[in-house]
């Protein structure tokens, strides 16, 4: 029986890693340098970035439904500032879509 | 007003960490809440129980826990899942930085370990414990070591839950992970200096799946997309 996959393992141990990396190197590399604006600029940057680069193609063949869900989340969280109404919106709105464009 | 930190206020006794505990339970019901999603999701994703904790207990960080669920298949795309939880992780590098006066007065296996809980809440907790002149570092790890454990249950019980729950397409559950990240998005919106570097990335990965299937499009959308703004920041800091 195996318990998790070697693939699957391999993921989460770089996951892992990557997240100690960032918990830690911070600070670590403190003790010799300190952080350039350009390159704190560099940093802060990259999560908007990356999330933008995995939702693009998404948005770009996303039907109907779909467009509306990503607008409900949009809104939903920019009103409520809460994740959890963000995202429920969000999922309402394209079972809502699919509902009545009759594609389940 | 600047206070001058001498390493001999800096303490890391059991009081800090019963601070620490005390401070950001209140907050480790929505790190509760957040868990059961996780736990959801990865369910759906195909992930088992053991790798659902595996996961939570050794990656600790939901927001990039949940991103990368969104580039999971199988097998397992592992760059692509490695450079999601960089990129979702890499404010930690900015707050660790933060943490160097603080933490750097302790001896390194508390500093180290402090750091492996480093999480939003408990830091963003203890820097307004250190402002306010309290400098017993354990309040970092104590208030870490709450959420990881309301994490770690949670994340469980959501698994369990989402084997009940199912995922139907027509409750639009499918897009569940999709909104979150969405809403993470809007969360780290920062306004117009962010139009240009999001408009790069999104364009540079769109353009670079035609070009190179499989989920390079992340990295070089990344990319491009950061460096524009770390060229358009620097130069312009509004």
């Amino acid at each position: 029986m195996q318990l998790i996959p070697p693939d699957v393992a391999a993921a989460i141990v770089g996951m892992g890693l990557a997240s100690y990396a960032c918990r830690a190197g911070g600070f670590w590399a403190m003790g010799f340098v300190p952080l350039t604006p350009r390159v704190q600029a560099w940093l802060e940057a990259i999560p908007l970035a990356v999330l933008g680069a995995i939702l693009a193609p998404e948005a770009a063949r996303a039907s109907p439904p779909e467009v509306a869900g990503f607008v409900a989340a949009l809104l939903a969280m920019r009103w409520s500032g809460n994740d959890f109404v963000g995202a429920i919106s969000g999922v309402a709105a394209v079972a809502a879509g699919r509902a009545l464009l009759g594609r389940p | 007003m600047e206070v001058r930190l001498n390493r001999e206020l800096i303490g890391f006794t059991r009081k800090g960490f019963r601070a620490g505990v005390v401070g950001v339970a209140a907050v480790a019901a929505s790190t509760f809440a957040f868990g059961i999603a996780f736990g959801v999701l990865a369910g759906q994703q195909g992930l088992s129980l053991w790798a659902t904790l595996l996961m939570s207990g050794i990656v600790y960080a939901g927001s990039a826990q949940i991103v990368a669920l969104q580039v999971w298949s199988t097998p397992v795309p592992l760059v692509a899942v490695w450079v999601a939880t960089l990129a979702i992780n890499a404010r930690y590098i900015l707050m660790g930085a933060a943490l160097r006066p603080w933490l750097g007065g302790l001896r390194r296996l508390p500093a180290y370990g402090s750091l492996f809980v480093l999480a939003d809440a408990n830091w963003a907790l203890a820097m307004r414990e250190r402002a306010a002149g309290r400098l017993d570092a354990a309040y970092l790890v104590g208030g870490g070591l709450v959420m990881y454990v309301s994490w770690m249950v949670a994340s469980g019980f959501g698994h369990r839950l989402g084997q009940v729950i199912g995922a139907p397409r027509r409750l639009g559950l499918d897009f569940m992970l999709a909104a979150f990240c969405t809403t993470t998005a809007v969360t780290l919106w920062r306004g117009r200096r962010d139009v240009v570097p999001l408009a790069v990335a999104a364009i540079t990965a769109i353009a670079s799946e035609h070009v190179a299937p499989g989920h390079w499009h992340i990295l070089a959308g990344g990319l491009a997309g950061s460096l524009a703004g770390a060229w358009r920041n620097a130069a312009d800091p509004t």
